[in-house]
């Protein structure tokens, strides 16, 4: 038959169907209509169907005509891809699934109904049915019932019948038989795969029944994303078996690149994998992708034994389909979605160095050597831009810059690529912006990156370009400056490497950890990431245990020997021979003529009781103790006295502590000399560090027990051009600590003679007690204030004060209580009553001096360049003052001028991101600190102030956590903002209550009301 | 009694404290159980050594300036003893019953204001056995003689060769004080032919430590040891004032200490430097020769002593210790340590059975070891 004649039976017969369809009465009539059409087009057995069907149709069905094979193939064609199909397939899916067949018997509706779609060319049948799966139901149709229909034939179609590898093959098909051009097929095989793709998304959320029937049923929505994985997956693992059946019929000859382009199932599966991945599960293919390629891999690398592992993969028929699988993903974007997936499931799948390269070169090495994306995709991005696993970083440098597998000899032949890359890596590397900008991931990536490929370089490839040397230098120097430890490992690991480029034998150890052989890339980053979770949860705050790099710069070490303390040159151990002994003495008394036997005798016996006692000996009782100030300033002062200065600094905290009357006096000469110790001349190797504790102790110790004294001074020396670095850095300590123990200590002091002997008859104009605390009025007898500890690590906005209340009269005290001591009211008259915080008088002894010249810069003195430390140093401790004088009327003096400090541009726009941290913690402790009655009666007085700083702390703090680069700086900025939005509404409340008091009585209520005069109250119990 | 070996070294049998001030000097009466101890804010104590308590206490020498040594000796008489104050005085003392006279029996004015502790004649002794041969008679020379007295009855025929040797008022050079006229007896070198002598030159430095001894083989004439800050050592024998015997250098820092054995043939040397030295003395040629070189690890040895018996000797040192050796071989045989400050002085009791260790810590520890047979 012709073909167009084929075509018109083929539409005439659908018409009969349809119009058969539409005037039956009964479902059987329905049945022998498809049937009679579904003969024609597949090899059905009749009698399947009739078995279901009453006796009239049975003969009907078993009546039509069967057709020979090859009739039978040229109307399956002449359907699928002429019009009858898909004007069929919409009657079908439009008006019999909602009408008939819920009447359909199972045989029925698998042959008769089912089999137009799962049996039919799969591009046509996808794409009538996904328009259905959207059905929606203006003309009062069923429409549940037609999409579920619909569902259930997709899932029926493309997974149980592989229909999205058979989608390949129609594809691959035509390019074949029919030389389909690249123009032809191109949009056919994109629309499909769109088509394809897009079916998650059309299908409805809540009714999967019918798409997932062998898995749960997930009603809850958010489930659904499992069931789009799984749609997927099927997809994938089809797809993927095309290379995995070792089908090289529709892959073959693609060798060529243009060859490629037509080859239709390459183009489809790459199509369709580009959509996948956009999709988001470029993760589910690169994981289905590694297993099956790793498991090549791995039986091949199991197989060979010396020779070539690359022949020997070449040589798997499928081995070269992977890689043209990766080919044909043509999307730059995705590729590097789906490559950089790779590397993380080859991680997770513990794949060694050889596996993980050969399963790199199966995949991309064609891409590789054709395509420039792909290689700046491992060069430029894998190396310079994103952050993997150290074990990835080894692969991308195995398979993009060193060019062979692992364990082949590198250095010796020329690379230029490689070089340039070391180059590229070097610059990026050096720069201080990038030490300054970059997260610290990537500092340490890239820090990685560049020691793993100078550890496989030589002296004289390193000689080749130009530059590098004095790039790592400069990139060394300006990370030992930084403050954070982790940056100056890097600088010390990196210089360890190229120490050892230059003269192997003689490695450089720029601290002391380093000194194992192999280097820790990783810079124990995986415990580091479970320690920055937990310390998200607190209060924004500076590292405080992040080492300054002073004190580490000088632990070049030279591991000296410890000289064994050969104790005597005589052996104690020796037995003294009585007979020997009266030899020597004879040899002795040789001018001694009359001495006779006898004495000899005598010598002898006696001398046998001269055994040694135990000669051993310790040192400790040596060391004397200074027990004057003044001794100590002068032993600290003779710098060659090194065991002078120590045991001077040994006593120094002791001694300062008594404090003693002289104190006051010494102080001045005490803390300069302190400061001026060279702690590092003075101690033994490695002893450094507790002769810096203890100077420092002794330093704190000076700043609490007489802190205008000794706070003069170090001020003083803080901004002079004689101290280095770190004795800025440990004043700066000094006074931190100094603080916090001030604010923290305890004073005893006998209580108040009390409010009811003596208040009652004098009135206290002024009270000594603190202001925050509640006043004593009240019920007489009652104890007195105690603040309630609260579990809060940090300081609350709402301190609570409790105490003890007499009963009340009419109360009956039930029940004995019994006492073992005797207490009288009395006695609980003359307890202690203690006031907490005794740093606000210092405060601002603390504050004001130490911001006063930061921003000028003079001989030696540079805080806002290069002495960026001493600044960050600096804030923290202003904060920390702030902190300390929290809820104290200090901190609304001393607020505003900190504020302005912070405020001015070189501070809070600092390129350090260290001195920012500093900022948003000391913002963050005037936020806590500044009490909001105080900020509400500024404003009521038209004080503006303190309002406009708080309002500078908020813009800036949202302008970092929009735009800063580091982390831990835009956290700290949230955490910021939170604590100005409590501040802001505590200032709220107290804005309205003294508004209200303000309507009430002009004169607001002060501690006037104190003043009363009680009336004492005798009888207590 | 130490027979195991390797026991942990002993503690003082006994403490004496009192003194207010570091304990300068100590010295045994020779032979009563009395010790007497000089502080340096010039006080003397007089202890009983078996009751371990104070008899009697004075302030004898100028609270600021202190006292330097405190001697007794046979040679002195058994009811005196010397005191050396740093106010340039040296004064002799008569005591009876354990206290002392309000005023010296003499005051020499050396003007002398050093460190050097003077030191009283050592002859020969014999040990308590008395089984030796050794000449009991001592020549004495005529012409210096004093009317010898054998009134105490423990006392040798040396009673009344009281003279004391001290660095002079010029510190290099030694003077010998005859404590019965008060006179200065003799002057080493003699200023008259220091000149022609290039041996003692001012390049010594100062004398930092004496002994006067009466060696048998002398003929009766004293003999002084003499060590000076440069860590030289001068032999003088008094006939020959101007000319030194011999003249070694075992120090390479200023001699602190020497003492001379009981039977005059050799002794024991500490200095500033970190070693001690034996050293033999032969009378009959004239020279001093090193026995043995006993190195310290830490330096200072401010007072040696040699116990009459001769077995062993013991050091002050720096470093708070008092070590112990066999005098004989050289060998370390204990380090005591009890004293929390520099030690001063050490002394053994003639009868050999005490040492006591005076320290700047104000006490005078006083310790039992290897007790003679």
């Amino acid at each position: 038959m012709e073909k167009r004649e084929l075509e018109g039976a083929v539409v005439t017969k659908v018409r009969e169907v349809i119009s058969a369809i539409t005037n039956a009465k009964h479902v059987d009539e329905v049945v022998c209509a498809l049937h009679s059409i579904a003969a024609l087009l597949f090899p059905l057995d009749s009698s399947l169907i009739s078995g279901s069907i009453e006796e009239f149709y049975r003969d009907k069905v078993l009546r039509v005509k069967i057709p020979s094979d090859e009739e039978r193939h040229d109307w399956w064609d002449a359907f699928y891809r002429g019009v009858g199909f898909p004007t069929l397939a919409r009657f079908l899916l439009h008006d019999v699934a909602p009408n008939w067949l819920g009447c359909f018997p199972i045989a029925a509706q698998k042959h008769a109904y089912d089999v137009f779609f799962s049996h039919g060319l799969v591009s046509e049948v996808v794409q009538i049915l996904v328009p259905f799966l959207q059905q929606n139901g203006s003309d009062g149709l069923d429409v549940s019932t037609v999409i579920s229909n619909s569902e259930r034939l997709l899932v029926l179609c493309l997974l149980e019948n592989n229909g999205v590898l058979q989608l390949a093959r129609e594809f691959g098909g035509p390019f074949k038989s029919k030389g389909f051009t690249n123009v032809q097929i191109r949009p056919a095989v994109s629309r499909v795969a769109q088509i394809v793709a897009s079916i998650p998304d059309k299908a409805r959320m809540n009714t999967l029944t019918s798409l997932s029937s062998q898995y749960p049923l997930f009603a809850l929505p958010g489930l659904d994303i499992i069931w789009v994985c799984m749609f997927f997956k099927k997809i994938i693992v089809q797809l993927l078996s095309l290379a995995e059946e070792r089908d090289m019929t529709l892959l073959e000859n693609v060798d060529m690149l243009d060859e490629m382009d037509k080859n239709g199932a390459l183009l489809f599966v790459g199509e369709l994998f580009s959509r996948i991945s956009r999709r988001g599960f470029a993760e589910l293919l690169s994981s289905e992708l590694v297993l099956r390629v790793l498991r090549l891999v791995k039986k091949c690398l199991s197989s060979s034994n010396h020779s070539s592992t690359k022949e020997l993969l070449e040589s798997y028929p499928e081995s070269m389909c992977w890689s043209r699988m990766m080919e044909a993903i043509r999307d730059p974007y995705i590729i590097e979605r789906i490559s950089e997936q790779i590397l993380h499931q080859l991680v997770t799948h513990d794949a060694d160095d050889v596996q993980a390269y050969w399963v790199l070169w199966l995949l991309f090495h064609r891409n590789w050597k054709v395509q420039a994306s792909i290689r700046s995709i491992f060069v430029d991005k894998f190396l310079l831009w994103k952050v993997f696993p150290v074990t990835c970083l080894k692969w991308i440098l195995q398979f993009a810059v060193h060019e062979c597998p692992p364990g082949n000899s590198l250095s010796g032949h020329d690379r230029p690529r490689f070089s340039n890359i070391v180059e590229r890596l070097v610059t990026a590397w050096s720069k201080k912006e990038f030490v300054q900008t970059a997260p610290i991931e990537q500092q340490a990536y890239i820090s990685a990156a560049l020691g793993l490929s100078l550890e496989t370089m030589s002296k004289e490839e390193l000689d080749g370009m130009k530059n590098s040397m004095h790039l790592i230098l400069q990139g060394v120097s300006c990370r030992l400056e930084s403050p954070n430890d982790l940056v100056r490992k890097m600088a010390s690991n990196v210089a360890l490497v190229f120490s050892k480029i230059i003269d192997p034998k003689n490695p450089l150890y720029l601290d002391d950890s380093c000194s194992q052989e192999t280097i820790d890339w990783e810079f124990g980053f995986t415990a580091r990431k479970i320690v920055e979770k937990t310390k998200t949860s607190e209060l924004p705050s500076i590292d405080k245990d992040s080492d300054f790099p002073v004190n580490k710069e000088k632990s070049i070490s030279v591991k000296s020997k410890k000289k064994l303390l050969d104790f005597d040159t005589l052996d104690p151990d020796e037995i003294i021979d009585p007979a020997s002994l009266n030899l020597e003495s004879d040899i002795d008394d040789d001018d001694d003529d009359d001495d006779d036997s006898a004495s000899e005798n005598s010598y002898s016996s006696s001398d046998s009781s001269l055994q040694p006692y135990d000669l051993s000996d310790d040192y400790s009782d040596l060391k004397r103790n200074f027990t004057q100030l003044t001794d100590i300033v002068a032993a600290l002062r003779k710098s060659d006295d090194a065991e002078g200065v120590e045991r001077a600094l040994d006593v120094a905290e002791k001694l300062i502590r008594a404090s003693p009357d002289e104190l006051k006096h010494s102080a001045r000469d005490l803390t300069r000399t302190l400061v001026q110790v060279r702690c590092s001349d003075i101690s033994v190797e490695g002893a450094e560090e507790s002769a810096e504790e203890k100077r420092q102790r002794a330093l704190v110790a000076l700043t609490v027990t007489s802190p205008f004294e000794s706070l003069e001074t170090l001020n003083k020396l803080l901004y002079s051009p004689n101290v280095d670095i770190s004795q800025r850095i440990m004043i700066l300590d000094v006074m931190t600590e100094a603080a916090q123990e001030l604010a923290e200590s305890k004073i005893l002091k006998p209580k108040q003679p009390s409010t009811r002997e003596t208040s009652s008859l004098i009135s206290v104009v002024s009270d000594t007690r603190p202001w925050f605390l509640p006043s004593s009025q009240g019920t007489p007898g009652a104890s007195s204030w105690k603040e309630v500890s609260g579990t809060g690590a940090f300081q609350n906005w709402s301190n609570t004060y409790e105490r003890e209340l007499p009963p009340k009269s009419n109360q009956v005290m039930k029940g004995k209580t019994r006492r073992w001591s005797l207490r009288s009211p009395v006695a609980e008259q003359n307890q202690m009553e203690f006031s907490h915080n005794k740093f606000p008088m210092y405060a601002a002894a603390f504050m004001l001096p130490a911001m006063e010249g930061y921003d000028k810069k003079r001989h030696g003195v540079d805080l806002l360049g290069r002495d960026f430390i001493v600044l960050g140093k600096l804030i923290y401790m202003l904060g920390i003052c702030m902190k300390s004088v929290a809820m104290h009327p200090e901190a609304s003096v001393l607020a505003p001028s900190l504020l302005d400090m912070l405020k001015s541009r070189e501070v809070c726009h600092h390129k350090e991101a260290y001195v920012r941290r500093a900022v948003l913690f000391a913002a963050s402790c005037v936020l806590v600190a500044v009490h909001p009655t105080y900020i509400s009666s500024a404003l009521l007085e038209g004080n503006v102030e303190i309002a406009s700083g708080l309002e500078w702390i908020r813009t800036w703090a949202l302008d970092v956590v929009e735009s800063d680069t580091d982390r831990e700086c835009y956290m700290m900025a949230t955490k910021c903002l939170q604590l100005h939005a409590e501040m802001a509404l505590q200032t709220s409340r107290a804005l309205e209550s003294a508004k209200s008091s303000f309507k009430s009585s002009p004169a607001l209520p002060s501690d006037a009301s104190k003043v009363t005069i009680k009336i004492p109250y005798l009888n207590k119990d | 009694m130490n027979k195991k070996k390797a026991a942990a070294p002993p503690d003082p049998v006994a403490v004496l404290r009192g003194h207010r001030a570091s304990v300068t000097d100590i010295c045994f009466h020779p032979s009563d159980r009395i010790l007497f101890s000089g502080s340096a804010d010039g006080e003397v104590r007089i202890w009983d050594t078996l009751q371990h308590r104070t008899l009697s206490s004075s302030w004898i020498h100028s609270a600021s300036h202190g006292i330097v040594a405190v001697s007794s000796s046979s040679s002195l008489g058994t009811n005196k003893f010397v005191s050396q104050g740093r106010d340039g005085t040296v004064k002799v003392w008569d005591f009876a019953h354990a206290a002392l006279s309000r005023s010296p029996v003499l005051t020499i004015k050396t003007n002398t204001y050093h460190f050097c502790k003077l030191s009283t004649v050592k002859n020969p002794k014999y040990f308590p056995t008395k089984e030796l041969g050794r000449p009991s008679h001592i020549e004495i020379p005529d012409d210096r003689r004093q009317d010898e007295s054998a009134a105490q009855s423990c006392s040798q025929s040396s009673e009344g060769l009281q003279y004391v040797a001290l660095s002079g008022e010029n510190p290099s050079e030694v003077e010998i004080w005859d404590l019965k006229s008060a006179e200065r007896f003799v002057r080493l070198p003699s200023s008259i032919i220091s000149s022609s002598s290039g041996v003692c030159n001012k390049d010594r430095g100062m004398c930092m430590a004496l002994q006067l001894f009466l060696p048998s083989e002398s003929q009766g004439s004293m003999n002084v040891l003499a060590g000076y800050e440069d860590g030289s050592m001068l032999w003088w024998d008094v006939r020959n004032p101007g000319v030194p015997v011999t003249s070694v250098k075992f120090h390479s820092e200023p001699i602190l200490s020497l003492c001379i054995d009981s039977s005059c043939n050799g002794g024991i040397s500490g200095a500033a430097d970190d070693k001690i030295v034996m050293y033999n003395l032969d009378h009959s040629s004239g020279i001093c020769v090193i026995k043995k070189e006993i190195n310290l690890e830490r330096p200072g040895i401010s007072g040696t002593s040699i116990r009459p018996d001769e077995k062993i000797a013991a050091t002050a040192g720096w470093d708070h210790r008092v070590r112990i050796y066999n005098y004989r071989k050289g060998n370390a045989l204990a380090i005591l340590k009890y004293h929390h400050a520099t030690c001063n002085s050490v002394t053994f009791s003639s009868d050999c059975k005490l040492l006591a260790s005076a320290s700047e810590d104000t006490t005078v520890g006083l310790w039992e070891l290897y007790p003679p047979a």
